[in-house]
């Protein structure tokens, strides 16, 4: 075993004969880095941010990965006659709901009756709105396991209803899932055209020869939110529950054993209508991403925005941050890269890197979006319950031009919808297989432009490169320290020295475990409590806790006057380490919170230095530093950052409410099992913690 | 956190009811996770019970053989017979209102205890050898014996509350047995009793193929002795040992033997051969009782060690195997699986064993460190085993080199694995590489971490060999003066 290190090297004699040994390039490499890490810290931090700048310009086309697809190869078969049944439908509901005033299941019989007109065979299904509720270890484990409450009311229920075309050349063992929420009582006019559209499309496939895979419409039940219903249909589909519940006494319509199912999903979409398009065209809004960032196959956006603009006429766009796109320091990013692109291009005509001032702004506008929305993991519409169960979903918003009770637009809008649908259908229908083809992990900058995660990644990178270089550079300047301060017994432990910051850290880190555990807890305490008071609940227990762990453990006191504890540097590279290690983790989880998290820690993690040296030695630079590094802190307390960001949109908060909306914003995270709940907790909040020891060291 | 518990060691060393308190401890938090509401389905994660050692297997070739069907038909239950007859009924026992399995955490949660106490038998024993060997060596002359740590204590709660034997312990996998019979052996071989040592080592062989190399430290430790520094340097302080005066009985032993080898004791190595023999045909023959109606030794020997050396499970696992095989070429199958296996047997044991010869114990981690690697179904409780082990030597191994690093690397791959889990069977995003990505860099760790361990182990005699002929040159200038 010896001797696999003397490979590593090569013995080179130096002058005075004795044999120097000389490490490989790429340890040398390393040495290297490590000696300079401040100098290369910075460059690397720059060189992060400024390719997260340059993101937007890198983005490149989407193209149709999977060629069994063959978007728009068919002539479509939807005539006027499908159509006219779908405005029918619309009408009749119209007319239904006068009549009953959104009592009963009226409208759900009147749909189900025209599917099974249609040929279809049609369910109905009673679902309880669930409320929220923290499951602290049900994180990474796939889908729920649906809890049927024990008392359930027939105060507020839902009906869903599906139906189900048979296809004529499948066996029954694949599906594709259309979803129209609708809401039963006070949908307005625009929302059932969604069911005209989905409906003209179903009378059609009712009778196409074509179809290989079975077609579900579920018409969900949004009263209670667009996700909720479509999520509980999902478990049912999925893992059917066989207590009988008691949602089935409540109205005449009997849902006991008429579930009907189809097979694995090859793909849903959800179909919304909503207000008028301020554009002159019809827009279609495509959302995408899922629970944790999850977005789906890259190929099933490229269908459907292929056939919506270039056979459908439709404007596509995705969700942007639309501050952005006046922002100006943006505008002067975009006016650089313009001009630098364009100077690139006279030196060489090949690069034609650059892009316009106003797409940059666009991009980044998108990009924005998209890593928020990521970063939140908050599904943004009801697909997210279908990626839960590893199905391709996206979720079309149709915004037409036309009022509602035109009837003549309507039809040429329900001719075009359901065009686009019976395209993405057939084209899904050609899949022999999943999705699998096209990229999973990517940002969109607009309908027709993404970041691969191969691109994206670098930037990421190149923001954490510094934390193991400071890391290493410290650790060996902190034992040289140590060495040099103690002659005892520590002399011993050579290699062990960061045993005692590795305890440190450790306890913070179980600390940040037992913190991110504390709601579910406090959700159980019993009575009514508004939210600002179990925020106040939450921040005293997890200080107290913090107290309890300065008092019990030795060397993590804040404030203590004890001069030979741990060291600083060491305790500062242990934290670097760990922060490298969460940062990486999270970042394969949930890129989108990892790079926002990076943005934010590791400039506090590289800065972080005790200031009481800086306080002492009265010098600018030191003093400049330890103000930095204060300021850094300051915002880096996820109640502060959240207060901050919630400024920069617009709405001032402050005080106790700023308490409730935090716990509120952190509900909702449970409530979706967001990763970045976990990350806020585990890593972020640790790691803030040794920054603040490493700020207050007495050293 | 393995090193974090460490000091609690160094605590206990002050303190010595710390180490009962945090072994109490562990036993309670141990005790939490097993009775606790939250269920994590630990048992079904793929880090923590293999083919090999999951309990749900044990249950369903217990269930099969109560219906009078062989415990081995259709290809679920690969353990032992004896393992059957003893775990078996307690996986349908219920405690009232509780689920089942219960009971058989409960004796993992004893067989952990009682490897922890063994440990720290053996850890005492060690350590008092190490104090024998150094003090005629001169190395310790202040001679309070500060600085040397009580190792035992420092491996039993490395053991104890090393996350990997919580979680191997929580989630229904056999392992902590077979690390009970593995720790056995060693320390019926440290206190020279024979026929534990002998039992133990035929017990961690039936329930787990990969312990047999284990015989080679044994018959060291049985012939040798414990632990020390290597020959060359006891001959040469045998003055000095005389000189200084100790009346340890180590230096009495040098003074009785004037060879210019170290003694080994064959009669012991000859006893302990015959114990080898008695226990393995008492083994068989309670296996051929048990299995005399569904095939008979034969079926046990092809469905168990069968199973292990032929890798007919390619599920996947912490291991670098699964990938390959799965892979393989049918016709190639048999070529890779004797080249696979012969790697395992040809490059460490023979090398390892020459140069370790006078370390057992440590030669023992080494071999059982490098199987954990290359065994064909690993699990967390191997690596749980080897760590704890490795423990031992904290007193030895002060200089390891990249510690931090290995340590970080441990920590990132094994919170790393879960995820890449996660990807590729939950979200679809990832495919078999990223796990398997993951499993490959685990094992360069272990790699790095058995190799560090052994270097440094090496460079420590070195150092006691320098400072060795220091002290004899220096007593011979004082001879002549």
């Amino acid at each position: 075993m010896a001797t696999v290190n003397r490979d590593n090297v090569e013995e080179v004699k130096t002058d005075d004969g004795s044999p120097k040994i000389k490490p490989r390039p790429i340890v040398r490499l390393g040495i290297f880095l490590i000696a300079h890490s401040p100098i290369f810290s910075v460059v690397f931090s720059a060189a992060g941010v400024l390719a997260l700048l340059l993101l937007p310009l890198l983005a490149k086309n989407t193209y149709i990965s999977e060629n069994a697809l063959m978007p728009g190869s068919a002539r479509s078969m939807l005539s006027n006659q499908d159509v006219s049944d779908g405005s029918k439908l619309v009408n009749d509901i119209k007319n239904c709901r006068l009549n009953h005033e959104g009592q009963g299941v009226e409208v759900q019989k009147l749909i189900g009756k025209y599917m099974s007109d249609m040929g279809a065979e049609v369910s109905y299904q009673k679902f309880h709105p669930e409320g929220n509720q923290f499951h602290p270890l049900h994180f990474f484990s796939g889908p729920d396991s649906y809890t049927l409450l024990e008392n359930v009311s027939c105060a507020s229920y839902g009906v869903n209803v599906a139906g189900i075309i048979r296809a004529p050349r499948g066996d029954g063992k694949e599906s594709i899932v259309l979803v129209t929420p609708y809401d039963f009582i006070n949908g307005g006019d625009y929302e059932s055209l969604s069911l005209g559209i989905v409906s003209s499309l179903f009378s059609l496939l009712s009778r196409v020869t074509w179809l290989s895979k079975d077609i579900i419409w579920l018409v969900a039940d949004s009263r209670y939110g667009d996700y909720r219903p479509v999520a509980a249909w999902l478990n049912e589909y999925h893992s059917p529950s066989f207590k009988v519940s008691e949602l089935l006494k409540c109205d005449e319509l009997n849902t006991a054993d008429n579930f009907r199912r189809a097979g694995t999903m090859a793909a849903a979409l959800v179909l919304k209508v909503d207000g008028r398009s301020e554009r002159f065209e019809d827009t279609l809004s495509i959302y995408a991403e899922a629970s944790n960032g999850q977005m789906p196959n890259l190929d099933l956006i490229n269908v459907v925005n292929y056939l919506a603009v270039h056979r459908q006429g439709f404007y596509v766009k995705v969700e942007k941050v639309v501050s952005l796109l006046s922002s100006s320091w943006l505008k002067i990013f975009g006016e650089i890269f313009e001009a630098v692109g364009k100077l690139a291009h006279t030196l060489n005509p090949d690069w034609n890197f650059g892009i316009p001032a106003a797409d940059y702004l666009e991009g980044s506008a998108t990009l924005a979006s998209s890593l928020y929305s990521q970063a939140l993991g908050i599904p943004t519409g009801p697909h997210g319950a279908f990626r839960d169960y590893q199905v391709d979903a996206i979720t079309l918003k149709v915004s037409p031009r036309f009022p509602p009770d035109s009837k003549t637009r309507q039809h040429d809008f329900f001719l075009r919808g359901a065009r686009l649908l019976e395209g993405t259908i057939r084209s899904v229908n050609n899949l022999l297989e999943k999705f699998h083809q096209s990229f999973f992990l990517y940002m969109l900058t607009s309908p027709s432009k993404f970041i691969s995660v191969g691109v994206y990644m670098i930037a990421f990178a190149l923001l954490v490169a510094p934390l193991p270089m400071v890391a290493a550079s410290l650790y060996i300047d902190g034992c040289k320290a140590l060495t040099n301060s103690t002659h005892n017994s520590a002399g011993n432990f050579k290699s062990w020295k960061w045993l005692d910051a590795a305890k440190q850290v450790f306890a913070l880190h179980l600390l940040g475990f037992i913190v991110t555990l504390l709601p579910y807890f406090i959700c159980q305490v019993p009575g009514q409590h508004s939210p600002r008071n179990r925020s106040i609940m939450w921040g005293t227990t997890s200080s107290s806790l913090l107290l309890i762990t300065f008092v019990t453990i030795p060397g993590c006191s804040l404030f203590s006057s004890r001069p030979h504890g741990t060291n600083w540097a060491v305790l500062k590279s242990v934290t670097i380490a760990a922060a490298f290690i969460g940062l990486c983790l999270m970042s394969i989880i949930n890129f989108a919170t990892a790079e926002i998290g990076a943005l934010l820690l590791v400039p506090t993690c590289l800065m972080a230095q005790p200031i009481k040296p800086a306080l002492r030695s009265r010098r600018v630079k030191s003093l400049l530093g330890a103000f930095c590094s204060l300021v850094l802190v300051t915002i880096g307390f996820p109640v502060i950052f959240f207060a901050i960001s919630k400024g920069l949109l617009g709405e001032g908060l402050g005080g106790l409410s700023l308490g409730g909306e935090f716990w509120i914003w952190l509900e909702s995270l449970w409530a979706w099992k967001s990763a970045t709940y976990l990350y806020i907790g585990m890593v972020h909040l640790p790691c803030w913690l040794l920054c603040l020891c490493i700020l207050f060291h007495p050293s | 956190m393995k090193e974090e518990k460490k000091d609690d060691g160094v605590m206990a060393e002050e303190k010595p009811y710390m180490f009962w308190i945090w072994t109490l401890a562990s036993t309670i938090f141990r005790l939490f996770l097993i009775f606790s509401p939250e269920n994590i389905n630990l048992s079904s994660r793929p880090e923590v019970s293999t083919p090999h050692t999951s309990l749900r297997r044990l249950a369903e070739g217990y269930w099969l053989k109560q219906s009078s069907l062989s415990p081995y038909a259709g290809s679920m239950y690969h353990g032992s017979p004896l393992l059957l007859s003893i775990l078996g009924p307690l996986t349908v026992q219920r405690i009232e209102g509780q689920s089942s399995h219960h009971l058989c955490s409960l004796v993992f949660v004893i067989a952990d205890l009682l490897s922890a106490l063994l440990l720290r038998a053996i850890g005492q024993k060690l350590q008092k050898s190490y104090r024998m060997n150094l003090r005629p060596l001169g190395v310790l002359r202040s001679s309070q014996d500060r600085g040397i740590l009580p190792c035992g204590d420092i491996a039993a709660l490395v053991y104890l509350w090393n996350p990997f034997t919580i979680l191997s312990c929580v989630g229904l996998s056999t392992s902590p047995i077979e690390n009970l019979a593995v720790i056995v052996s060693l320390y019926g071989a440290v206190t020279r009793r024979v026929p534990l040592a002998a039992f133990g080592l035929i017990m961690a062989t039936h329930l787990s193929l990969y312990s047999a190399p284990l015989v080679f430290p044994l018959i060291f430790l049985l012939g040798y002795g414990l632990d020390a520094p290597p020959i060359k340097k006891f001959l040469q302080t045998r003055h000095g040992g005389v000189e200084t005066g100790s009346t340890s009985d180590v230096s009495k032993q040098e003074k009785l033997t004037p060879t210019t080898q170290l003694p080994f004791s064959w009669r012991t190595v000859l006893h302990f051969v015959f114990w080898v023999l008695v226990w393995s045909s008492y083994v068989l023959v309670l296996c051929s009782l048990s299995l005399k109606q569904y095939g008979g030794l034969e079926e046990m020997f092809k469905r168990t060690y069968g199973f292990i050396l032929r890798i007919e499970d390619l599920s996947p696992n912490i291991g670098v195997f699964w990938y390959f095989f799965a892979e393989a070429f049918e016709f190639s199958r048999n070529y890779l699986l004797i080249i696979f296996n012969l790697y395992i047997l040809l490059t460490s044991i023979p090398s390892l064993m020459f140069r370790l010869k006078h370390r057992p114990c440590f030669l023992a981690f080494a071999y059982l460190a490098f199987t954990s690697i290359l065994k064909s179904y690993p699990s967390v409780g191997d690596a749980a085993l080897y760590l704890s082990l490795w423990a031992l030597f904290v007193n030895e191994l002060t200089d390891m080199e990249y510690s931090f690093f290995i340590f970080c690397g441990y920590i990132g791959f094994s919170l790393l694995s879960p995820v890449m889990h996660n990807f590729w069977i939950w979200r679809g995003t990832g495919n078999a590489n990223f796990y398997f990505g993951n499993a490959m860099g685990y094992a360069c760790f272990q790699f790095m971490f058995v190799e560090k361990s052994v270097n440094a182990m090496l460079n420590h005699d070195q150092a006691l060999k320098k400072a060795t002929a220091e002290m004899t040159k220096n007593l011979a200038i004082t001879v002549i003066f």
